[in-house]
């Protein structure tokens, strides 16, 4: 790492106004998270205590990283019946500015490449951008209370996929990963859309910045345009055509990225519209015209004509309904069952039109269809997934090392790894093969034996009620008498209830 | 070895294994396995094409990139055959449909090489019959009545040997009857075979040498399986990162460099066993022929396939070669698909699965299978 001066001096100046700042009150909760402690109160809790999952655990196996030692009974306080109070929970999740969350911004202020500018990122290795994108995102799933926020984070981190192995995304997935992703989760889509489009990461990932016809002889690069059609808005089977790939290629000829080694220096990352290399030429894709322009314009209009046609292909991407199917498809996917219900994609996909891509509009008609409420622990934890839960369910204090990355790593879903640009698969067979690291890692986790992650076990099953209420909290149900045998027979009980077969699905 | 043999209920000593590796990204075929003699290839890649001097030269008409050097003298000695202008029929030129496609076999359930699997008359299949080298399981194994995924043999361990968690853990999966099940009990018998090969250190036979990487790992780990006769029927391996849309050489050079170096060393590895062994290489399309403005090219169509092994008589580029003039040209500009990739596995398959199981690996494909075989 290269460490300027001036940051050995905000440092310093960080921790002295951190400690001026410390009143009484906030001490604690700086000081706990300084020392990677829990966030929650470390007392007795109340596990769920039916015979099968109730719409609060339901909510948290959803909408959250599962739940943490207590969540379940301070959100079904929420309310009169499960219903209410994992509804009142929702409504909270949906605006996160409302909701507190120190414990998490402190903890990740550790990773202190996640706050650089984008010019200066280029000053750090990129191994220790990646590595801090890594545990970032697995300390915010751990520690963040706006656990939607951070799940959609995570949604449109694969809807959006970028790897950062490719070229110059080593340092600008950071400022993509801030300045579009975590920005626009739950805002609204074409703000979304438009910022990816613009994302001087995704003009390098998706080859935007080499797409230019200075001469008739040059093709576009078409890369950028078909996912903008096939991945980002209408889908596969969205209704367009090669042709439609080509044209809308064409009117985004010209937007590229300073990269790495052009000078000057200071404008690395840089996104900026290159008339010469842009296609003035007609176009039609989808059914819509763009007019030639007028030959011999001033270089300001030619400006003015490259923004316009790429905020025409953005309308016109965005606007069209097979958008809106293939959102409503894949939201239904993430929060519903692997085959999306077709009745709820239908709903989804009307507010999703109707609000214009309102996000968390989008949300709340999702959360409201009978088939998210019926449809209960039909999902299978992704490992990723997996490993935040058994985090969060064991409130393990944890750094988020790279030895816990390395688990997911070998489970095939580390955060920012995934190399081709439809994003980590959001379905259950592809993740079948990956039960023998789960069963590692639960293994490891409760017996200690990962650097800079602890639990607390007897004081967890304590506080849990005994067995059978650390059995209820694990498993958000009470346990079958088989589960029981199996967790007493085991002799390793906590492993074998993050191990077992109920703990996989959400 | 006959212990280890004693130790696992494999097939027994005739198990035929199928490897099957995937070249993701559309790997470009006319500069893997380049059309000399057509001079179409040379106007359409004035900056990037292979050169006539530089190339291998493999018949009259074609020549391998010379980072394919190492499969030179596998082509020489028969090992190797080389299929052109093969692909599948999607159109799309999206590389998840695409290979999606070609590793479903179809618009139908499942992957190809699962079904092939499940086909085979011989039920008892064994817990290692299918591994997939990697962290997922690939979509042509989606569906196979097992697999194990797996980086190296030192993967397979719940640490210590810890008999009481994992007799609860098969009690509970055990009570499962759907896929989360098997998988669990799956993976409960392959920790125990594997348990009992780990510990023993791996020397590659007859001086064959595995680069570093990956791939080259990878295919080490097959072979070993291979040679300690655990029952594997099939394997399944990529090399990511074809999608040359920029700087083409930069992309694939070290990619194929890789790729003919550790099929080199494999084939050496296995020596006698290569013949009960064959290696099909594949990709989802090729490239479109004209380059372009960024020394890379787009999404094609038709591509190449590698056949190594398993009896097949190569020395030879098969496949219909259906010229580049214009009139010729898929779509946008690409190389026609003459060869569906199914009846270049055709052969193969049957070879290793006996009669019936095409019908069940592609159902609804007419099939015209290349002569892969004498």
């Amino acid at each position: 790492m290269k460490l300027a001066r001036r940051k050995f001096l905000r440092v310093g100046a960080s921790t002295v106004a951190l400690i001026a700042a410390a009143g009484c009150d906030r001490m604690p909760r700086e000081l706990r998270a300084l020392l990677s402690l829990p966030p929650r109160p470390d007392g007795p809790f109340q596990p769920p205590a039916q015979a099968s999952i109730d719409f609060v655990t339901h909510v948290l196996n959803r909408t959250a990283f599962g739940a943490r030692p207590g969540d379940y009974e301070k959100v079904r306080k929420l309310g009169a019946t499960p219903e209410e109070a994992a509804r009142a929970y929702l409504s909270l999740q949906l605006h996160p500015d409302k909701i507190d969350d120190a414990d998490a911004q402190y903890a990740v202020r550790r990773f202190e490449t996640l706050n650089e500018p984008l010019g200066e990122l280029f000053e750090y290795q990129d191994d220790l951008l990646h590595h801090e994108l890594m545990r970032g995102a697995l300390t915010r799933a751990v520690l963040s209370e706006r656990q939607l926020y951070e799940v959609m984070v995570q949604f449109w981190s694969d809807h959006f996929n970028i790897d950062p192995s490719k070229g110059d995304c080593k340092w600008l997935k950071v400022a993509d990963d801030r300045e579009v992703i975590r920005k626009h989760a739950l805002g609204k889509f074409p703000d979304l859309l438009r910022a990816s489009a613009l994302s001087p990461a995704m003009l390098w990932y998706l080859d935007g910045r080499v797409n230019r016809r200075e001469n008739l002889a040059d093709k576009p690069n078409e890369n950028y345009a078909r996912e903008l059609l096939e991945l980002h808005t209408l889908g596969v089977h969205g209704g367009y055509t090669q042709k439609d790939v080509m044209e809308v290629a064409r009117c985004l000829t010209g937007w590229t990225v300073r990269s790495l080694g052009e000078r000057p220096n200071f404008q690395i990352g840089k996104v900026e519209f290159k008339p010469q290399q842009h296609d003035f030429g007609a176009k039609e894709f989808l059914g819509q015209r763009i007019v030639a322009a007028p030959p011999r314009l001033s270089l300001e209009k030619r400006k003015q004509v490259g923004q316009h046609e790429l905020e025409r292909v953005l309308e016109i991407v965005t606007h069209h309904p097979s958008t809106a199917q293939h959102l409503g498809a894949k939201l239904c996917r993430h929060f519903i069952a692997d085959d999306p219900p077709a009745n709820a994609v239908t709903s989804v996909a009307a507010v999703f039109s109707q609000t214009g891509g309102d996000i968390t509009a989008t949300l709340r008609a999702l959360f409201d269809t009978d088939e998210f409420r019926a449809q209960r622990g039909n999902k299978f934890k992704r490992p990723f997934d997996f490993v935040a839960s058994a985090l969060r369910a064991t409130g393990a204090r944890t750094d988020a090392s790279l030895e816990i990355i390395d688990y997911l790593l070998r489970m095939g879903h580390a955060p920012f790894n995934y190399p081709t640009p439809e994003g980590y698969p959001d379905k259950a067979a592809p993740w079948m093969g990956t039960l023998l690291w789960r069963w590692n890692f639960a293994v490891a986790l409760s017996e200690n034996r990962i650097k800079g992650t602890h639990v607390e076990v007897e004081t967890l099953r304590a506080n849990a009620g005994g067995d059978a209420g650390l059995m209820s909290h694990l498993l958000g149900r009470k346990a079958t008498n088989d589960e029981a045998q199996a967790y007493h027979g085991s002799g390793a009980g906590l492993a074998l209830l993050l191990a077992s077969p109920a703990f996989q699905w959400c | 070895m006959a212990e280890v043999q004693s130790l696992v209920t494999g097939n027994g000593d005739d198990q035929r294994t199928l490897v099957v590796i995937f070249l993701r990204g559309g790997a470009d075929g006319l500069n893997m396995v380049a059309p000399l003699q057509d001079d179409g290839y040379h106007n359409a890649r004035p900056r990037i094409a292979i050169t006539k001097s530089k190339a291998v030269a493999l018949d009259g008409f074609y020549g391998l990139n010379p980072l394919l050097k190492d499969l030179e003298p596998l082509y020489r000695d028969g090992s190797l055959a080389i299929i052109h202008a093969v692909g599948s029929e999607d159109s799309t030129r999206s590389h998840f449909e695409a290979q999606d496609l070609m590793e479903h076999g179809g618009i139908t359930g499942g992957g190809w090489l699962a079904r092939f699997l499940r086909a085979q008359a011989t039920a008892a299949a064994g817990p290692l019959a299918a591994v997939a080298l990697g962290s997922s399981v690939p979509e042509c194994l989606r569906g196979a009545p097992a697999v194990t995924v797996f980086q190296s043999l030192d993967d397979f361990s719940l640490g210590n040997p810890r008999s009481r968690l994992t007799e609860s853990l098969g009690r509970l999966y055990g009570l499962r009857s759907d896929d989360l099940g098997r998988a669990g009990r799956y993976t409960l018998e392959a920790v125990g075979h594997i348990d009992r090969l780990r510990g023993q250190k791996y020397h590659a036979a007859n001086g064959a040498e595995y680069g570093a990487d990956n791939f080259s790992t990878g295919l080490m780990q097959i072979a070993r399986l291979i040679k300690a006769r655990v029952g594997l029927q099939a394997a399944s391996i990529d090399v990511k990162g074809w999608d040359s849309h920029f700087g083409q050489s930069t992309v694939m050079d070290p990619l194929m460099a890789r790729l003919a170096k550790a099929l080199s060393a494999f084939c050496r590895d296995l020596g006698g066993e290569l013949e009960r062994t064959t290696v099909v290489a594949m990709t989802e399309f090729g490239r479109r022929v004209a380059e372009n403005s960024a020394f890379g090219t787009d999404h094609g169509r038709g591509s190449v396939m590698f056949v190594l092994g398993g009896g097949a008589q190569g020395g030879r580029v098969l496949g219909k070669w259906p010229g580049l003039t214009r009139d010729v040209l898929d779509g946008p500009g690409d190389l026609p698909v003459t060869t569906n990739y199914r009846n270049v596995l055709a052969p193969i398959l049957e070879r290793h699965g006996g009669a019936g199981v095409l019908e069940q690996t592609f159902p609804e494909f007419v099939f015209e299978p290349v002569r892969l075989f004498a």
